[in-house]
């Protein structure tokens, strides 16, 4: 286990007797599901807490629980040292949960939307002073039309069935696949689903806006670990295999690219222009993007590609003057 | 030995302190302290320490003796220490529970972590199933971040070194911060621009170097209401609806968010599109190259020729 932060820590030993306080005679287990931790973590803060108390750390300046009790798993907090009182929120905690929740109020598809309206109230009420920094910081979710994919998806995974999907890829080619649903993310923009796909033979991010029909199979999904919530540790979802190295000659105005894409390099040149490289799945996909760029994109390597680009733009004006 | 031990113990003597604690008193006395090998390390720690407890709310106040000035003491307010009474229901921890996932860094998942660990102290178990199988994570803010938090929460001015994204061009901002906005996976700052005379958004990865506050705190204040779509789009969007002839099996994407189907033209499969913001749909649709023409309306059929007709220049052989 990597190491624990000292403030993390510092707060769970205060919230366990706050906690013990409250519950006498409650299990090790429960404990540790109630915090969301280890057993073997939540013996660790009882040996700490043990011997910690008041200067002079003699028998009756510190915390005490009842050995007995311990000797048979279950915790009983005999001498809080007044330490029982529960701690108030940090500005910065209050922050981050209050924005949190304010973000979460805006997803579709959670379900209990009152409870996520309540406790913002609550939390808004206990933080005090925080609660108006709280406002400052604002998550504003693109809300992409998904909610019945959403919806089926979600069902799905709670009653571990695998689903046929049809998809459309970013290459604009539409595939039919039998994958078990891991998890549904969101990343602010879009609705991600995280699937074991049987086809592929390896996890895989859908996107659920590229996602045209969700058929739930009778089957029993065969690999929802691979996709369950260890794998969420990844932050973002992987969108790319990484096949083909491109570079380009980007305007400032599309510095987005090298915000947002899984770029190798950037270069800035004059003028504001950069060069970027990135690895690219297919070429299909690179040849898009450099055509949305339009006149934002000056120069593209490999040579082949930046033909490709042009002879598909070329092709593309040819068919607007035959529709004209 | 752990550090978390050492500031348990603090945090108990401080809070049992019959008045205060000198730095004195607290090297001699706290565990953990006492084995510092010179002032000089006790400074650094104690500092550091004392750090720790306010970021976790803990009131720690300084009491200076009326005899001697330079006599600090320290004691734990402990009449601000307690949580309010927070009457949480199981489905609540559940969503306060999916809220701390987050942020998927450390400076504010952490922050998010020891909030529900506070709060599951005094709440009830949650609910498993109320967000089983969702998962919302932000992309981290930027290192600027954390300085313009501090700055709105004390409401002074800030300035910093800024790449506008339209030009390229590298200038120093003065900017009174009225709020932090994460869209479309990237953070931004929107607050009055001082030199521009007018409320300007700014986004996190293109400020360069430190954020600095300027001036007094206390004088900036943010407009009752704004609207921060806007200061963010910096123009109104243009919301419309396209019509499209498409090419048979192709843009499927775009198949599957047409509002009505419409007579075909010529060997294409004409559909109408809903879409709010032109130049954005713009990328997309000069990306289907051939499969996809733009029928109207006039703005974005041209929109998308300008990038069509600038692609056709990049080749070697034209």
């Amino acid at each position: 286990m990597a190491a624990e932060h000292a403030d993390a820590r510092l707060t769970r030993l205060l919230a366990l007797i706050s906690y013990l306080s409250d519950h006498p005679g409650v299990p090790v287990p429960e404990v540790a599901a109630h915090f969301g931790v280890s057993e073997a973590q939540v013996l660790s803060d009882v040996n700490l807490l043990w011997v910690s108390g008041t200067p002079g750390y003699l028998p009756d300046d510190l915390i005490d629980f009842s050995y007995d009790a311990y000797e048979s798993g279950v915790l009983t907090l005999t001498d809080s040292r007044g330490m029982h009182r529960p701690l108030r929120l940090g500005a910065i905690e209050a922050i981050a949960l209050l924005a949190a929740v304010r973000s979460i109020e805006q997803m579709p598809g959670v379900p209990g939307q009152s409870a996520v309206t309540s406790v913002a109230a609550k939390l808004a009420a206990a933080a005090g002073e925080a609660a108006a920094a709280a406002s400052a910081v604002d998550v504003r979710l693109a809300r992409p039309a998904v909610a019945a994919h959403l919806e089926r998806l979600r069902t799905a995974i709670q009653d571990g069935r695998a689903v046929h999907l049809r998809y459309v890829s970013g290459a604009d080619v539409v595939t039919d696949r039998d994958v078990d649903p891991g998890a549904l993310l969101h990343d602010g923009e879009r609705w991600y689903l995280r699937a074991w796909c049987h086809r592929a033979q390896e996890i895989r991010h859908f996107r659920l806006d590229r996602v045209l029909a969700v058929t739930v199979l009778e089957s029993t999904a065969e690999h929802p670990e691979l996709a369950g919530p260890d794998v969420a540790a990844s932050a973002e979802p992987v969108l790319a295999g990484t096949d083909l190295e491109v570079s380009l000659e980007i305007a400032a105005r599309a510095r987005w690219i090298a915000e947002s894409l899984p770029v190798e390099s950037v270069e800035e040149l004059v003028g504001g222009w950069l060069r970027v490289r990135l690895r690219v799945v297919t070429e299909t996909w690179v040849r898009s993007l450099v055509l949305g760029l339009g006149a934002d994109v000056r120069r593209v390597e490999p040579q082949w590609l930046a033909d490709a680009v042009a002879d598909a733009a070329v092709g593309a004006l040819a068919a607007y003057e035959r529709l004209a | 030995m752990d550090p978390a031990e050492r500031l348990l113990d603090l945090v108990i003597a401080l809070t049992h302190a019959e008045r205060r604690m000198t730095k004195s008193q607290i090297r001699a006395q706290v565990n953990g302290y006492d084995r510092t090998s010179s002032p000089e390390a006790f400074e650094r720690m104690f500092e550091r320490d004392k750090d720790t407890l306010r970021e976790l709310g803990i009131p720690l106040v300084t009491d200076t003796a009326a005899a001697h000035a330079d006599d600090i003491g320290y004691r734990i307010d402990t009449d601000g220490y307690e949580l309010p009474p927070i009457n949480l229901t199981p489905a609540e921890v559940g969503v306060l529970s999916l809220a701390a996932q987050l942020w998927s860094d450390a400076s504010l998942s952490g922050p998010a972590s020891r909030g529900l660990t506070k709060l599951r102290a005094v709440g009830p178990a949650p609910e498993p199933d109320a967000t089983a199988g969702l998962t919302l994570r932000l992309r981290a803010p930027e290192a600027a971040f954390e300085s313009v938090l501090g700055a709105l929460t004390q409401r002074s001015a800030v300035t910093f070194t800024y790449r506008a994204a339209s030009t390229g061009e590298v200038r120093r901002r003065i900017v009174e911060p009225w709020r932090l906005v994460n869209q479309r996976r990237a953070w931004y700052l929107i607050g009055f621009d001082r030199d521009r005379e007018a409320p300007r958004a700014f986004r996190l990865s293109r400020i360069e170097g430190r954020v600095r506050t300027t001036g007094a705190a206390g004088v900036v204040s943010p407009p009752e209401s704004f609207d921060a779509g806007t200061v963010l789009a910096g123009a109104a969007r243009e919301q419309g609806t396209a019509r499209l002839a498409l090419l048979p099996d192709r843009g499927a994407a775009l198949r599957a968010r047409a509002s009505a189907p419409a007579a075909p033209l010529a060997d294409r499969d004409v559909l109408e599109v809903p879409y709010d913001d032109t130049e954005a749909l713009a990328d997309e649709l000069a990306g289907y190259a051939e499969a996809v023409v733009v029928l109207g309306p006039e703005s974005l059929r041209e929109a998308v020729l300008r990038r069509l007709r600038a692609a056709a220049t990049l080749g070697g052989r034209s």
